[in-house]
């Protein structure tokens, strides 16, 4: 695992700063942001210079729904100075820096959080100024001297040299000067004990590396002490009089238990043991580390009184909470079917939607009901756009990437779904859902139904053994849920058939995916947004959109985003070619909201168009399209019989996998390799598949009634 | 058709650790304490309608981590029965209150009551602020605060009816007649929610522990504690601890707007119970019980 140290620019936040700026001490610049303005604030410190503010980024946006957020960069790393003077990072210089960051965020009070060093800060800075610190919540956290060091600091002295450099041994000053990342991966591999942690492995690296401090001055910094005995120690515990929450992993590689326990006791306060967990809860348990904060804050600052309700059992409505993923508009078509079907068979159910753009588009076309929590949802399709280049999304890593947006997500439906007594939860492939609930299985309080249109993260090839073993990791991580939790999802139903299930592996000594799915799930057959009956009358549908019985239409299509602009550009280039093969060809481009049209020059018999009505309805009509390998526009062709070209994006495995595998099943469409097809190429495919008959595999129109059918049962 | 018949108490969950009397004026009020945590509840009566075991599905669980105190009210349970009506005068309740969380070894708790006691719970808290933690008011009655429920209103209480039907049993001279008639017809009206059946034959039991001429006292001739909307407002003004009120939108015995007027003039959280009656604790008592606990867990929190 040699790539974890590769430094990427940063992934889309879940929220971004209010507010950001700078406080000066000494000289010494430190950065600090701001999120929200509630009346209470939460001040969240960093670690030692080891880390920066985004160690809370599982935090902030869900505290800053509730506080005034302030985080700041220490000494040493991020946005903040590295002064080259080992004096310049004493402890108390983070402290005041602390209060620095209170202050210049216009607060007189706030609840102060840590972890580690920024634990012991929290303490120190309510020790030395009662009237500032209205509470203490410290995971892990380090107070010098006040408990002897866990035993794996001492196992190597930190000063001399060493004849070995394995294991603890890393912990050096000698070892961080030959091989700092070296020491960081060690490190953190050992702070996140808890199997499935490489995104949060990856991410302590990443931010450890941005702290480029000389190692000199790092270990110095590692050698202070802020007091002399135990007994100093012991004092400035005692000296906090606000609550105090320490929280700790009985796995912490870091600090050690006795050292939590004696903070606790010393203020006072309560301690909450996270067993299973190492030295960062706050990364590897976000959910329960975020409710531990709030429910800590809370009884702090009481928030202001409101007016509640309860409703006895039987006099409930019955109430399904759908939540359906914004990426690929797919889902909003067959969710808003599903939904008609289910309201068929429990007439008096009533259906809110936790949704995003574009879902909610569709949603409001529909009359749907969109939960106003929905506003708080972190945006996901524009994180996938962000993250794909040309004719390219390496969706697998997106999604890894849009790990803070999820769990933000994750704690709205946590917030609505504890405000709301719903019956049922139905999530289609609602990610953030389905993984939090089997990390926190006790947040389960509904019925809860479970869709997808695939299973299994598959590795891309030219990801090599990194993203083999990333991808194997996450399924046997998914494996091991539904293992332990069967009781968390009630249904699980696949939207296609067996057949439609790739044949490979979840990874080395895992199961075959088709197996084990076919154990897991139900099989709805496919489930379209439409019914193709509709569109059996094709002449009569043409006459209606103006495409004359001559014509040979193809249609050109990439989506909303703006990923699909390359492919564009390449199919207008194949044009001329095409137009001489085929005379009667009349291409219309559509191009969507992202990408420019005018870019596009027209040529007669080639139309671009920002947007087209009812596409779905050109496309049932067309001799051809040409469209990207995403699941829905490709089987809607299919169920409409039209011959289509389709080009899958480059590093989109379920493009590349998933969905051409079930399209060959089909026997439908003709795939296109991006990287390979020129123009020439593309002309002579259009003029091959323009208008030919099919023998496509018929499509099942029964999938939405046979999905809802099963989720009715739960009502 | 007699759903009750008069039978020995059934089985308690929980009984108590220490019972006693406390005395004043010559009355004698009988309480309970049930546990010995470190937090104090104190769980008035209502009116002598019904006596302590009102707070039967409470006690057991408050009690596992509270030191719960509950007394029967004057007029009922095992408490005196007084002959005068000023004998029964709403702070004499208060008082008694008072007097049994000195008794009970406490000199703070969390007050806790429904209907009248929620109203005697905030006057204590308003009275004697020094004493009372917090306030859990079900279905208040605060006199004057707001009209009151329009069931009450139908027909005279002192003069003798024609009818006898529906809530013109709420009748000094039916009661007379047939108070256990009366008290069927009201705490079937108090308990609208379907298959209540066990909850109403424990009211009705209860209420028999009491006397027409007893209840008349208590409910008609005793003095009101104040005369006017303004004096009600100001006495909720005047409690500064935390309050939650708790009200089922089903009430036929307190308003909602009254268990507004109270959870707005005493700044405090508005908890609407849907498909409720007037009687959630026995009715919904796990709801009822985690709504006091998480009050109570909220009110330690703040005092380390």
């Amino acid at each position: 695992m040699s790539a974890v140290t590769e430094t990427p620019r940063e992934q889309t936040r879940a929220r971004y700063p209010d507010e950001e700026g700078y406080v000066e001490r000494d000289g010494v610049r430190v950065f600090y942001e701001v999120y929200g303005d509630a009346p209470t604030t939460f001040l969240l410190f960093p670690t030692g210079p080891i880390s920066h503010s985004r160690l809370w980024k599982a935090q902030i946006p869900y505290l800053s729904r509730y506080f005034r957020v302030v985080v700041f960069d220490p000494r040493g790393n991020g946005r903040s100075d590295r002064p080259g003077t080992a004096k310049a990072y004493s402890r108390w210089e983070f402290v005041e820096d602390g209060r620095a960051a209170i202050e210049a965020a216009g607060a007189e009070t706030a609840l102060v959080g840590g972890l580690c060093h920024g634990g012991g800060s929290a303490l120190m800075l309510a020790a030395r100024y009662p009237a500032i610190a209205l509470g203490v919540f410290a995971i892990a956290p380090f107070v010098p001297m006040l408990a002897p060091s866990h035993e794996n600091y001492l196992q190597f002295p930190f000063d001399e040299e060493l004849d070995t450099e394995e294991g603890w041994a890393k912990c050096n000053s000698h070892y961080w000067r030959r091989d700092y990342p070296g020491f960081l991966e060690f490190f953190f591999s050992h702070q996140l004990p808890e199997p499935h942690s490489t995104k949060q492995l990856e991410d302590c690296v990443e931010w450890g590396l941005a702290g480029d401090v000389d190692a000199n001055v790092l270990s110095a910094v590692e050698a202070s002490r802020p007091w002399a005995s135990e007994k100093d120690a012991r004092a400035l515990c005692k000296r906090v009089r606000c609550p105090v929450l320490v929280a700790h992993g009985d796995l912490d590689g870091c600090q050690p238990r006795q050292e939590a326990e004696a903070v606790a006791e010393l203020t006072g306060g309560s301690l909450v043991t996270l067993e299973g967990a190492g030295h960062l809860p706050q990364a590897r348990h976000p959910v329960k580390v975020n409710g531990l904060m709030k429910e800590f804050a809370d009884s702090v600052v009481p928030p202001e009184p409101k007016v509640r309700r309860w409703t006895r059992g039987l006099s409930r409505r019955k109430r399904a909470l759908f939540i359906c993923s914004p990426i690929g508009l797919g889902h909003a078509q067959r969710d808003v079917a599903i939904a008609r079907e289910l309201r068929q068979l429990v007439p008096d159910l009533e259906i809110d939607w936790l949704a995003q753009d574009p879902v909610t588009k569709v949603l409001e076309v529909e009359g749907e009901r969109i939960h106003p929590m929905s506003a708080e949802l972190a945006n996901e399709s524009g994180h996938m756009e962000s993250e794909s280049a040309e004719h390219d999304l390496h969706c697998f890593q997106a999604w890894r990437r849009m790990d803070e947006i999820l769990v933000a997500n994750f704690m709205v439906f946590h917030d609505v779904a504890r405000e709301e007594n719903y019956d049922l939860w139905i999530g289609d492939e609602a990610w953030e859902l389905d993984y939090y609930l089997h990390e926190n299985p006790e947040e389960k309080r509904a019925a809860y139904a479970w869709l997808t249109d695939f299973v299994g993260w598959l590795p891309m090839p030219d990801g090599g053994e990194r993203e083999a073993f990333l991808t194997a990791d996450y399924n046997a991580e998914m494996i091991e849920h539904i293992a332990r939790y069967p009781r968390v999802r009630d249904r699980a139903i696949y939207v296609g058939n067996p057949d439609d299930v790739v044949g490979e592996s979840f990874g080395p000594e895992l199961p075959l995916i088709r197996d084990w799915t076919e154990q897991h799930f139900d099989f709805a057959g496919y489930v379209s947004g439409f019914d193709p009956a509709a569109f059996a009358d094709r002449e009569k549908l043409r006459h209606e959109l103006g495409y004359r019985p001559d014509e040979q239409v193809c249609i050109v299509t990439v989506g909303g985003s703006g990923v699909g602009g390359h492919l564009l550009r390449r199919v207008v280039d194949a044009f001329p070619d095409a137009k001489e093969l085929v005379p009667d060809l009349r291409m219309i481009v559509v191009a969507g909201p992202r990408i420019d049209s005018a870019a596009f020059p027209e040529q007669d018999g080639l139309e671009v168009r920002a947007y087209v009505h009812n596409l779905y309805r050109h496309l049932a009509a067309c001799d051809l399209a040409v469209v990207q390998g995403g699941l829905t526009t490709s089987m809607e062709l299919t169920a409409n019989r039209r011959p289509f070209l389709y080009f899958p994006l480059r590093h989109h495995f379920e493009q590349n996998f998933h969905v051409r595998h079930r399209l060959g099943r089909y026997g439908a469409g003709r795939a296109m390799d991006f990287e390979t097809a020129t123009p020439a190429g593309i002309a002579q495919a259009i003029a091959e598949e323009i208008g030919r008959d099919v023998d496509y595999a018929p499509v099942e129109t029964d999938g939405a009634a046979k999905a809802a059918a099963r989720i009715a049962e739960l009502l | 058709m007699s759903i009750l018949e008069a039978r020995r108490e059934q089985t308690r969950a929980r009984y108590p650790d220490e019972e006693g009397y406390v005395e004043r004026d010559g009355v004698r009020v009988f309480w309970e304490r049930y546990g010995d945590g470190p937090t104090t509840l104190l769980l008035f009566p209502t009116s002598p309608i019904s006596h302590s075991r009102l707070w039967k599905a409470q006690i057991p669980f408050l009690a596992r981590h509270h030191r719960v105190l509950a007394f029967d009210p004057r007029g009922n349970g095992r408490s005196d029965r007084p002959t005068d009506a000023a004998a029964y005068g709403s702070w004499e309740f208060v008082e008694d209150g008072r007097a049994v969380l000195e008794a009970g070894g406490a000199e703070r708790a969390i007050l806790v009551g429904l209907c009248d006691g929620g109203g005697w719970a905030l006057m204590l808290a308003s009275r004697h602020p020094a004493t009372a933690l917090g306030v859990v008011a079900i279905a208040p009655f605060v006199p004057y605060l707001t009209p009151g429920h329009p069931n009450y209103t139908r027909y005279p209480f002192d003069e003798p009816l024609d009818s006898g039907e529906g809530w013109a049993k709420y009748n000094i001279h039916y009661w007379r007649r047939d108070f256990r008639g009366f008290l069927e017809f009201f705490f079937s009206q108090q308990l609208p929610e379907p298959h209540s059946t066990k909850q109403i034959e424990d009211c009705v039991e209860w209420g028999l522990g009491t006397d027409p001429e007893t209840l008349a006292l208590a409910d008609d001739e005793a003095p009101l504690p104040w005369s006017s909307k303004e004096e009600a407002r100001a006495l909720c003004e005047g409690v500064s601890c935390p309050v939650l009120v708790m009200h089922g939108e089903l009430d036929q015995c307190q308003p909602r707007e009254r268990a507004e007027a109270v959870a707005a003039l005493t700044r405090g959280t508005l908890v609407t119970l849907e498909g409720a009656g007037h009687l959630p604790q026995a009715r919904h008592p796990v709801k009822v019980n985690l709504l006091i606990r998480d009050f109570v867990a909220s009110l330690e929190r703040r005092t380390p």
